[in-house]
C-alpha cells in the first residue's frame, strides 16, 4: 500500500525488559520463538500482562507455561494516526487476541490487510525483530492461520 | 432519614475551557475558587475540608494537594487528592459527604483544575513499556477503537445514534459561553460522519479535544448550609463507583464497564430509578462511552443504546435532556477537571442559572464519571452520583 507517512520524530518503542515486574523466563522463550504466560500455581488460573501476584489468590504463587500460540481475534483497531515512533507503520492493526488458553493479549496483527480482519477470524502467533541500534528482541505479533 | 438529604452542595464555580491557555493549574484553580465564593457569597475562612482531583499536569509533584492549599490560602482540617481520572469529582462530593458526616470536617472544596494542553505528558509506566507502547496502540482511541469494533460485533450500533449524539451535544456547546472557542461552530450529521477515522472504527469527532480548565464546588451538611445564611442548594442523595470492574477476568466482555454495579448502587441509595431521572450528565470522552453508559446505568436494554437515542429528544427541551453545556466532547476536556465539566453543569441546571439552556424539570439529575484507560479491556473507574432538589 503507497501511502505518505507523517515524518518520524522518534524511533519505534523498544521493549523495557524486566520493568515492573520480573518478565525475563518470557522473553528468554521468545528467544526460542516460545510463547509463555503466566499461571497462578494453586487455581491453575492463566493470566495476561504479566503480574508480580495471582489475580485469583494475591499470592505470589505463580508459574510461567508455554502456550500453544493459536487463538481467535477478539476486537481490533487499524491505528490511522499512529502513536509516537510508529509514524511510518500506518496503517497498522493493533488486536486483542484471544489465545485458546484464556487470556487476551494487544498484539500487531500482520500479513492480513486491514480490510481482511474479522473477529473472531483464527490466528497464530509469529514473531517481529525489534531492534533499538544495540540489541534485538523477538515481539510477538499474530498472523492469519 | 428516606433520602440523603443531610449534605448539601451549595454552590458551584467554573473557569471557560480553553485550548492551550498557556495558565498553570494553580492559576486556573485560583479562578474556580472565585468563582465558588462569589456564587455562594460565603468567606473562604469557612472552608476546613479540600478534595482535590490528581492532574495530567501537576501529577509530577506528590505533594500537589497541599501546594495547592499554599497557593490558594487554605488551612484545611481535612484534604484528600483523588487519583480517579475523570471519576475524582464526583468521588470527590461522595468523599467529602463522608467526611463531613464523620466529623472530620464541616464545608468542603471539591476542586478540579488541569492545564494538561499546557503542559508536557506524563506518563502512567507500568506494563505499557513492555506490552503497550512497542505494540502502538494509540493511546484511549486506541482502546476506545477497540471497545467500539467489538460492540459493533455483538450489538446494534448504529452511525446514525453516534451523529445524533455529536450534533446533540454541539447545539448545546454554541450556548455554552465557557466552552471551548474552537469548538464553537455548528456540526451536521454528515460533517461528523465525514471525520476521519483516528483508531479505525474511532472517528476524530468521536473523541474529546484535551484543553485546560478548572472547576469548584462546595460540599457542607444541610444544617450548616441554614447556619450560613445559604437559601438554594441540591443534595447528592446516592453514589456508586467501581473501579477494575472484573479486572481478575482475563475474558471478561471489554464493553462491560463498571456502571453495571455503580448505577444499581447509587439508585438504591438515591431511591428511584432511572425512569425517575429528569436529566443526564454523562461523562463523554467518547461517544461511544455515551451508549455505553446510557445502558449499563438501566436507560435501556444492553444493546439498545442506538435504538434508545434515535427515539429519545436528548435536547435541553426533550424528554432526557443530555450534556447541556456540551459536554466535554463539543465544550472541550480540561484535562483530568474534564469529570467537573458535566457535574457544573446539573448544578447550573438545577439551581436554575443555565440561561438559555435551561432545562424545564429540574427535579434532579444523574451524573457519571469514567476514569483511567487500561490495557484490552474495559475504562477503569466508572462512578454514579444523582443530585436532587431540596
Amino acid at each position: 500500500m503507497t501511502q505518505q507517512n507523517a515524518p518520524k520524530n522518534r524511533p519505534r518503542p523498544f521493549p523495557r525488559l524486566n520493568h515492573y515486574t520480573d518478565t525475563q523466563p518470557f522473553w528468554d522463550a521468545t528467544k526460542e520463538h516460545r510463547l509463555l504466560i503466566q499461571y497462578c500455581r494453586e487455581t491453575g488460573r492463566p493470566q495476561w500482562f504479566p503480574r508480580s501476584a495471582s489475580l485469583a489468590t494475591g499470592r505470589r504463587d505463580l508459574e510461567w507455561r508455554e502456550v500453544s500460540g493459536r487463538g481467535t481475534v477478539y476486537s481490533f483497531t487499524i491505528a490511522r494516526k499512529p502513536w509516537p515512533g510508529h509514524e511510518d507503520r500506518v496503517p497498522y492493526i493493533c488486536a486483542l487476541v484471544e489465545l485458546e488458553e484464556g487470556v487476551r493479549m494487544l498484539a500487531n496483527l500482520v500479513r492480513v490487510e486491514p480490510g481482511d480482519v474479522r473477529i473472531g477470524a483464527p490466528v497464530r502467533v509469529a514473531w517481529e525483530t525489534l531492534s533499538d541500534g544495540d540489541s534485538t528482541v523477538e515481539y510477538p505479533v499474530f498472523e492469519p492461520v | 432519614m428516606a433520602t440523603r438529604k443531610d449534605i448539601a452542595i451549595v454552590g458551584y464555580g467554573e473557569t471557560p475551557t480553553v485550548l492551550r491557555s498557556g495558565r498553570s493549574s494553580y492559576d486556573l484553580a485560583a479562578e474556580a475558587l472565585e468563582a465558588v465564593l462569589r456564587h455562594t457569597g460565603v468567606d473562604k475562612n469557612v472552608i476546613d475540608g479540600v478534595c482535590f482531583a490528581e492532574t495530567m499536569s501537576e501529577t509530577a509533584n506528590p505533594f500537589w494537594g497541599v501546594y495547592l492549599c499554599e497557593q490558594l490560602g487554605l488551612e484545611p482540617s481535612w484534604m484528600q487528592v483523588n487519583g480517579l481520572g475523570g471519576a475524582s469529582t464526583i468521588g470527590g462530593v461522595a468523599r467529602a459527604a463522608a467526611a463531613i458526616r464523620d466529623g472530620l470536617c464541616e464545608t468542603v472544596l471539591v476542586l478540579s483544575a488541569d492545564a494538561q494542553s499546557s503542559w508536557p505528558p506524563t506518563e502512567q509506566g507500568a506494563q505499557r513499556f513492555e506490552f503497550q507502547y512497542p505494540v502502538g496502540l494509540n493511546g484511549p482511541p486506541g482502546v476506545f477503537g477497540l471497545i467500539t469494533q467489538r460492540y459493533r460485533h455483538q450489538y446494534d450500533l448504529r452511525d446514525e445514534a453516534l451523529a445524533k449524539l455529536a450534533v446533540t451535544q454541539r447545539r448545546h456547546a454554541l450556548m455554552n459561553p465557557n466552552g471551548t472557542e474552537k469548538l464553537r461552530k455548528p456540526l451536521t450529521e454528515d460533517q461528523y460522519l465525514a471525520s476521519p477515522y483516528v483508531s479505525e472504527p474511532l472517528r476524530t469527532l468521536d473523541s474529546v479535544m484535551v484543553c485546560d480548565g478548572a472547576n469548584a464546588m462546595l460540599v457542607t451538611s444541610t444544617e450548616n448550609a441554614r447556619r450560613l445564611g445559604l437559601r438554594r442548594w441540591v443534595h447528592p442523595i446516592g453514589y456508586g463507583e467501581a473501579v477494575n470492574h472484573k479486572g481478575t477476568d482475563p475474558l471478561a466482555d471489554i464493553t462491560e464497564s463498571g456502571f453495571t454495579v455503580a448505577a444499581p448502587k447509587a439508585f438504591r441509595q438515591a431511591e428511584l430509578t432511572p425512569g425517575d431521572i429528569a436529566s443526564v450528565h454523562l461523562y463523554d470522552d467518547f461517544l461511544i462511552a455515551l451508549i455505553l453508559t446510557l445502558e449499563q446505568t438501566g436507560f435501556c436494554d444492553v444493546g439498545e443504546g442506538s435504538k434508545f437515542v434515535m427515539e429519545t429528544d436528548l435536547s435541553y427541551r426533550g424528554t432526557l435532556p443530555l450534556n447541556t453545556s456540551g459536554g466535554q466532547i463539543s465544550a472541550g476536556q480540561p484535562g483530568l477537571a474534564g469529570g467537573g465539566v458535566n457535574a457544573v453543569e446539573a448544578l447550573r441546571q438545577l439551581f436554575g442559572e443555565a440561561g438559555e439552556r435551561q432545562i424545564a424539570d429540574v427535579r434532579n439529575a444523574m451524573v457519571t464519571g469514567i476514569g483511567m484507560i487500561p490495557y484490552g479491556k474495559n475504562w477503569g473507574v466508572s462512578n454514579v452520583l444523582i443530585l436532587e432538589q431540596p
